[in-house]
């Protein structure tokens, strides 16, 4: 049975349709990716797994269980955590603040200090800010702070939406790597949406690709790293036309 | 037989070249509308005079750096006026004009470059030049590449391409220094010359060079006046590829006649908004286009309410009875007709509308053959649906469904000045002014195709006891069972096809125990349905392997086995499991699968089902 299930859902921002009709499965201790353009529904899938958005159609189903139109924080506490894009901390606490309210759920007082280090073992920089106010941070600091902050929950499942946006190239090499390491150690199953796709797929062991709401590959990431249509759309990789310079873009095909 | 009625060129004398028709109509319409564009969301308009003058110096351009009469140019375009501009220009140089799809690759563009020896070559854009710096190595004759938009090439220059604008500066230029140049320029093509060289896409080996002269595009005026009459306050959509002889007659050729006015489609993909847009009084179009609009009516109905459905269900059921009368040649009763009236404003109107067809005098399928059920569904609706059945060779159209004698099952009778007999093999042959010159260096296949003056056509079919024409398969694709058996697949096919949820099928089993089929699905639809019903599905190849899917698509087989006999079921099937599109060698540009491609392709998934 996969950790988490979604079968057919549709989601609506206001009259738009979002997602249209997706389906997708994720194994326990995976690292999956969603690639996709801009304005593709990738976050809107993550925001409908997560409870933020209900789905119009279809279910979610989470260690066998229906998880569709239950609240956030059920959600949260059934062991799926979401860090939304755009490193949404709270502005006016600490950095340790920030942390614990990533275990408002949680009330085994041991347990939570042992997390607590971890966190810090993974990112030390965050024990060094411990009581410095979030907004004080830089982008890649807080953006450390968000996915320290989801992992203090002790998720199953965590949702990522775009960790590496505008840090650079050095910081995306250590929260990436980072991500790895919380993969493997604590067997965290992640599910990874991301604009750089060539870390996205070298991170994960599956991805699908979505294009305008709708899933149009799924393979494994060594296969989609092979796919012309990949190359050439998500990696950046064309073969130079005879001019040396081609700026058209041949038809996707998919497959 | 019947007697053929002799047809002779609706124009004086001194007209008998396509240059001399159009520029007679540049002079006679000068400021009327000849097509629009759509740029920037706005249908701009193009005159007949701005036609002209376009055309003009093309030819003059063409004339001053080489064109000889006879001489080749090809242009691999999307349509576009500049399309058109081109090949007036191209026939008023005295040169022969021939069309690329721009969905072929360089390869195939390079064997036709190479055999018609092609001087100048127009193409669409930067993706179309590459093709052609691909392969100009390998072409002697080859003079320039002229590039009709230059986005993204300011920076580039090559001795060998130029753009268009320097193209029309050039004519221009010319017109200038020789104003006599023109007048002559425009009068060397003779009526016997060749004007249009058609590449027919060949289902085995390379395409086929059709050479078509300027005599035959000029006695379609006259067929057409009697057989579909048009004005200039018609409106016409131009979608399907300009290379192919249908959209070519009907956007191209056709208003020379009758100055209808042409609408450029932005797209394949927008062609539903573009015909709402329009509202095209003559709409042509291949079946694929025919069976998606019903597919798309059908399950926007499904949405509706149980009041609408209602009403459509027994508008759509009195529209049904009104076309069995006329099927039968009959007057309907009054009372029914009335009921059908009242229907067609209050319910059917609205369907039309929607779909963009309000206006439509007249819809034509044609280039591939329609499922009757189809066409009569289209009658149902009240829509003057005919089918047209004709080929490259034969210059266009040969037989044609004529007004308020619409027989389903047969493509009506032969055109006026068209001949049509059947040969003891029950072959289909075609005689008459229309018929085409001969393949472009082929003698042989030549005289394989015309022999004493008939056309061999390739189609195997019969005359039924009204004179209308029957066609029962093409002759190569009568498939012979194990067991002796001949079946005609096409006929399968299209009931297949009548499926909303198939969108083309191949039906196999030549040589074989039983037929099977190879089944392309509407993915729009299937998803749609895969949606509603809650079938996961990932990718397009993962909603083919849905067993709920294979089971709705085997309902529709079955629905069709249960109308044919029994050695015509579908024993097994297979769904394609990736997308296709026209820029797959498995697809013909106007959206057909093709037989031999497919089946050699699909062989191993072929013989897994024997």
């Amino acid at each position: 049975m996969p950790l988490l299930r979604v079968s057919n859902i549709e989601s609506y921002y206001g009259p738009v349709l979002a997602i249209k009709g997706v389906s997708l499965e994720i194994d326990e201790g995976a690292i999956i990716t969603i690639l996709g353009a801009n304005g593709a529904g990738k976050t809107t899938i993550l925001r409908t797994i997560s409870g933020v958005l209900d789905p119009e159609k279809g279910t979610i189903e989470f260690m066998g269980q229906k998880i569709n139109g239950l609240a956030p924080n059920r959600i949260v506490s059934l062991g799926i955590s979401h860090v939304p894009e755009g490193r949404e901390v709270f502005d006016d606490l600490t950095v340790r603040e920030n942390l614990m309210m990533g275990a408002y759920l949680r009330n085994d007082r041991i347990g939570i200090r042992e997390d607590l280090e971890t966190m810090y073992g993974y990112f030390p920089i965050l024990r060094q800010r411990t009581s410095q106010l979030a907004a004080n941070m830089s982008g890649g600091e807080q953006q450390m702070l968000t996915i320290a902050r989801a992992l203090m929950s002790r998720p199953k499942l965590l949702l990522l939406d775009e960790p590496s946006l505008g840090l650079s190239p050095l910081l995306m090499q250590e929260i990436f790597q980072i991500i790895r390491r919380i993969n493997t150690e604590q067997k965290t199953t992640i599910l990874l949406v991301e604009q750089n796709a060539r870390m996205a797929l070298s991170l994960a062991h599956y991805g699908y690709v979505l294009e305008t709401g709708r899933i149009v590959m799924a393979d494994t990431c060594k296969a989609l790293r092979e796919n012309e249509d990949i190359k050439e759309f998500y990696l950046g990789v064309k073969e130079d036309s005879i001019r040396g310079a081609r700026r058209w873009k041949r038809k996707k095909k998919w497959r | 037989m019947a007697v053929v009625e002799q047809i002779s060129s609706p124009y004086p004398d001194h007209i008998d070249t396509i240059p001399k028709l159009f520029w007679h109509r540049v002079e006679q319409w000068g400021n009327q509308v000849a097509m629009r564009e759509k740029e920037y969301g706005l249908w701009n308009e193009i005159t007949w005079e701005h036609y002209g003058q376009r055309a003009k110096q093309v030819a003059l351009a063409l004339d001053s750096m080489g064109l000889a009469a006879g001489d080749v140019v090809t242009i691999m375009s999307e349509n576009n006026p500049e399309w058109l501009y081109c090949d007036m220009g191209i026939q008023a140089a005295g040169g022969v004009s021939a069309g690329i799809y721009p969905t072929d690759s360089f390869q195939q563009a390079a064997y036709i470059l190479s055999h018609c020896e092609s001087k100048f070559h127009f193409v669409e854009d930067e993706e179309q030049l590459d093709k052609a710096l691909e392969i100009r190595d390998g072409l002697p004759d080859l003079l320039k590449i002229i590039v009709l938009d230059m986005e993204g090439l300011r920076d580039f220059s090559d001795a060998m391409v130029m753009s268009f604008d320097a193209l029309l500066e050039q004519g221009e230029e010319t017109d200038r220094q020789n104003p006599d140049r023109f007048e002559t320029l425009r009068r060397r093509a003779q009526p016997d010359d060749t004007a249009l060289l058609i590449y027919t896409s060949g289902t085995t080996g390379p395409p086929k060079g059709a050479m078509i002269s300027h005599r035959s595009p000029l006695m379609t005026g006259a067929i057409n006046r009697q057989v579909w009459p048009m004005s200039s306050a018609d409106e016409v959509l131009c979608f399907l590829p300009l290379c192919h002889i249908a959209e070519r007659s009907v956007s191209a050729l056709g208003p020379l006649h009758d100055g209808y006015v042409i609408n450029f489609a932005e797209s394949l993909e927008t062609v539903p908004e573009n015909i709402r847009e329009i509202s095209p009084t003559l709409f042509f179009a291949v079946p694929r286009f025919w069976e998606k609009f019903y597919s798309t009516l059908m399950l926007t109905l499904k949405e509706s309410t149980r009041f609408e459905q209602l009403a459509f269900r027994w508008a759509m059921s009195v529209g049904h009875k009104v076309s069995d009368y006329k099927l039968n040649f009959q007057k309907p009763p009054a009372l029914l007709r009335a009921l059908f009236t009242l229907l067609d404003w209050t319910v059917l109107r609205n369907v039309k509308k929607g779909l963009g067809l309000d206006r439509a005098r007249m819809c034509i399928s044609g280039a591939a053959p329609i499922s009757p059920d189809l066409l009569k569904w289209y009658h149902a609706l009240n829509i003057d649906m005919r089918e047209v059945y004709g080929q490259t060779e034969s210059g266009g159209g040969t037989t044609m469904h004529r007004k308020g004698a619409v027989k389903f099952g047969t493509v009506g009778p032969p055109l006026p000045g068209m001949e049509v007999k059947i040969a003891d093999d029950g072959e289909i042959l075609i005689k008459g002014p229309l018929v085409f010159k001969g393949y472009l260096k082929d003698p042989e296949k030549t005289a394989e195709t015309i022999r004493d003056d008939w056309l061999y056509t390739g189609d195997v079919g019969r005359m039924d006891e009204d004179g209308h024409l029957v066609i029962t398969d093409r002759k190569k694709d009568i498939i012979i069972t194990s067991g002796g058996k001949n079946i005609t697949p096409s006929e399968i096919e299209n009931q297949l096809k009548f499926s909303p949820y198939i969108t083309d099928a191949v039906v196999v089993g030549d040589g074989r125990k039983y037929l099977t089929a190879l089944i392309m699905i509407d993915d729009e639809n299937i998803m749609k349905y895969a949606q509603d019903n809650r079938i996961p599905f990932t990718t397009y190849a993962s909603l083919t392997k849905a067993p709920e899917v294979l089971a709705l698509i085997e309902k529709e087989v079955e629905d069709v086995n249960k109308t044919v006999a029994r050695v015509e079921t579908i024993k097994k099937f297979h769904l394609i499991d990736i997308l296709l599109t026209t820029d797959d060698e498995e697809i013909t540009p106007t959206g057909k699968l093709k037989r031999t491609f497919v089946n050699k392709k699909f062989k191993d998934v072929i013989d897994s089902m024997y």
